[in-house]
């Protein structure tokens, strides 16, 4: 089986590279992207097998509104998005409560910057098992 | 302290007033009975005893109008309490009139008490009601010397005070008078030019306190900013250290894995502490808390369950207990969730090895009683009053762990306050420590948005 494919779309480059050699040393091909436009591109190029996203990019919303955008798109509806940021203190919200409200914030997983490998590691595995 | 709105002062001093008017009636009863039975003075006493009963009748009056205002919980104007008030004085003067008139009129020496009335009108009233309120006194005294001396109606002669009836002696009146009148208007003008200087200088202190609110709030903003910005840069140092600490890219030798394990429990703290700041300043910036009804049994399962790992680790038991009766509260459950684990992680880190950590919530009357009680180390007395401070730490709190942020207690207290709650702390140095937390019971009609602003700033 090939190995899965995650996109990860975050405008900082230094915290894009040390996930994406976390995942890359347990066998995922990773793809990056550093903000929006640049992730909807590289999503129709790559076709990847989950989206990690950073909420905040060029606004402080962007992550919400590319997810919502994937998942209105009918070609990546059904792959998953695991949103990753430091967006918790911003807002005085606990997103986890409502991560996975199709409505509001159609995700499928939420981690708090910064996350430790063994974190980021369990949660990828958990999402893309789920999936298949 | 917050300035007290002018509608609130004005009420107070209404009931104020009634409180006086209770304290001069009991005066003209034991005034009337000791002039009568002991100094042998001729005094129209039945009368005298009807006005203070008439008196008293008129206190309950205005009483119970007060308090009706007060029952019926909407804003009292400043102009209807001014009305009451205005009332009130009017009344007043012609009672002290008619108590007058029934000993000796102006025989009588208390005719200079109207001066107190003039100085009450002159605090809680306009300047020109103040000089209107004299100018009535003033008529009513001059038309009660006027009425005497021509005999209109009857002169009760002060017997045994003078010597002789004095109410046809021309100059002795007209003298009186002129220094009665005087009187009064004097009385009104110092007092209201006094009066006036405090009302404004009130107002200066009104607009200053606003001034520092806002100052406060923009400090907030920047701290705000500035912290936001410095946890991004560390969120991604301590990526990156992961990285290498978990051996990703291949062992390092042992000195290498040393400094870098050190310059990552570093950041972690550092990290920690700004994520804590940028919590408490989140929450001093917003005014709006939402607030539902929900359950406290199963919040404080998910709270057990989060910090259920860092007292295994010291073989801590935790123990919870929510009684049915007081499962349903009503606050923000992330705020309250936030401030339990903040509580119960503070309980098990002070709590040697083998304690006990527990949380009970009880019904409490009108609202829920949690309590958080541990067998650790306690809190010194004479530093207990500072624990909830910002950046507070207790002095063997720091023996413990060097680096705590010092943001905890603060956060809880902020949370508690913002949901109109108390917070208690009981505790003995080395005999461990119990925190009791007082919180809103489920209501019926209490859904929506509450602003908690004032609330913070009262008891900040």
């Amino acid at each position: 089986m090939e190995n899965p494919k995650i996109l990860i779309v975050d405008d900082d480059v230094d915290h894009t590279k040390s996930i994406q050699i976390i995942l890359e040393s347990n066998h995922y091909n990773v793809v990056t992207a550093c903000d929006r436009n640049e992730g909807m591109e590289k999503a129709k190029l790559e076709k990847p097998d989950l989206f990690i996203l950073d909420v905040m990019m060029s606004t402080w919303h962007d992550g919400f509104e590319m997810s919502r955008e994937l998942k209105k798109d009918p070609q990546f509806k059904d792959i998953p998005i695991l949103i990753l940021t430091a967006v918790k203190e911003r807002t005085g919200l606990g997103f986890k409560s409502t991560a996975g409200d199709p409505e509001w914030l159609p995700v499928d997983g939420f981690l708090d910057k910064p996350v430790e490998p063994e974190n980021l590691l369990s949660e990828v595995t958990s999402i893309l098992s789920g999936k298949s | 302290m917050t300035p007290v709105p002018e509608n609130n002062r004005l009420y107070k001093r209404a009931h104020w007033l009634i409180t006086l008017r209770w304290i001069a009636i009991v005066c003209v009863v034991f005034g009337t009975y000791i002039c009568n039975s002991m100094l042998a003075i001729e005094l129209q006493a039945t009368a005298l005893y009807s006005i203070a009963i008439l008196l008293a009748a008129y206190n309950v009056v205005m009483l119970l109008l007060l308090n009706r205002f007060n029952k019926g919980e909407k804003e009292v104007t400043c102009r209807e309490v001014k009305k009451i008030i205005n009332f009130q004085i009017s009344a007043d003067l012609l009672l002290l009139t008619a108590l007058l008139h029934f000993s000796g009129g102006i025989e009588n020496p208390f005719v200079f008490y109207f001066t107190f009335h003039m100085i009450i009108a002159s605090i809680l009233l306009s300047l020109r009601e103040s000089y209107l309120q004299a100018t009535f006194a003033v008529l009513l005294f001059g038309l009660l010397v006027l009425f005497e001396y021509m005999q209109i109606i009857p002169h009760y002669c002060l017997r045994g005070f003078v010597s002789h009836c004095l109410h046809r002696d021309g100059p002795y009146l007209v003298g009186t008078f002129f220094v009665f009148a005087t009187a009064l208007y004097l009385a009104v003008y110092m007092t209201s030019y006094i009066a006036v200087r405090l009302r404004r200088a009130e107002q200066a202190y009104k607009q200053a306190n606003l001034m520092l609110e806002e100052k406060d709030r923009i400090k907030d903003e920047y701290v705000l900013r500035v912290t936001h910005d410095i946890k991004g840069h560390l969120a991604t140092i301590q990526s990156c250290l992961s990285v290498i600490v978990n051996g990703i890219l291949g062992p390092l030798d042992e000195q290498q894995t040393d400094l870098i394990s050190r310059a990552h429990k570093r950041t972690i703290t550092l990290t920690n502490f700004v994520k804590k700041l940028l919590e408490l300043t989140q929450m001093r910036l917003s005014n709006k808390l939402e607030m539902e009804s929900f359950s406290l049994n199963n919040t404080v399962d998910s709270v057990v369950e989060t910090v259920k790992t860092k007292a295994e680790d010291k073989s801590i038991t935790l123990k919870s207990n929510v009684e049915p009766s007081a499962d349903r509260i009503f606050g923000n459950q992330f705020s309250i969730e936030e401030m339990l684990t903040n509580l119960l992680l503070n309980s098990i880190k002070y709590t040697p090895e083998s304690g006990t950590v527990e949380i009970n919530a009880t019904s409490n009357g009108e609202g829920i009683l949690v309590e958080v009680a541990d067998t650790g180390i306690g809190i010194p007395e004479e530093e207990q009053k500072q624990i909830f401070d910002e950046f507070y730490r207790a002095s063997n709190a720091r023996n413990i762990e060097r680096d705590g942020t010092g943001l905890g207690l603060s956060i809880v207290k902020h949370i508690i306050n913002r949901h109109g709650g108390k917070i208690e702390v009981e505790s003995k140095n080395g005999c461990g420590t119990k925190f009791r937390l007082t919180l809103l019971k489920e209501k019926g009609s209490q859904h929506g948005l509450i602003s908690s602003k004032t609330e913070s700033l009262t008891s900040g």
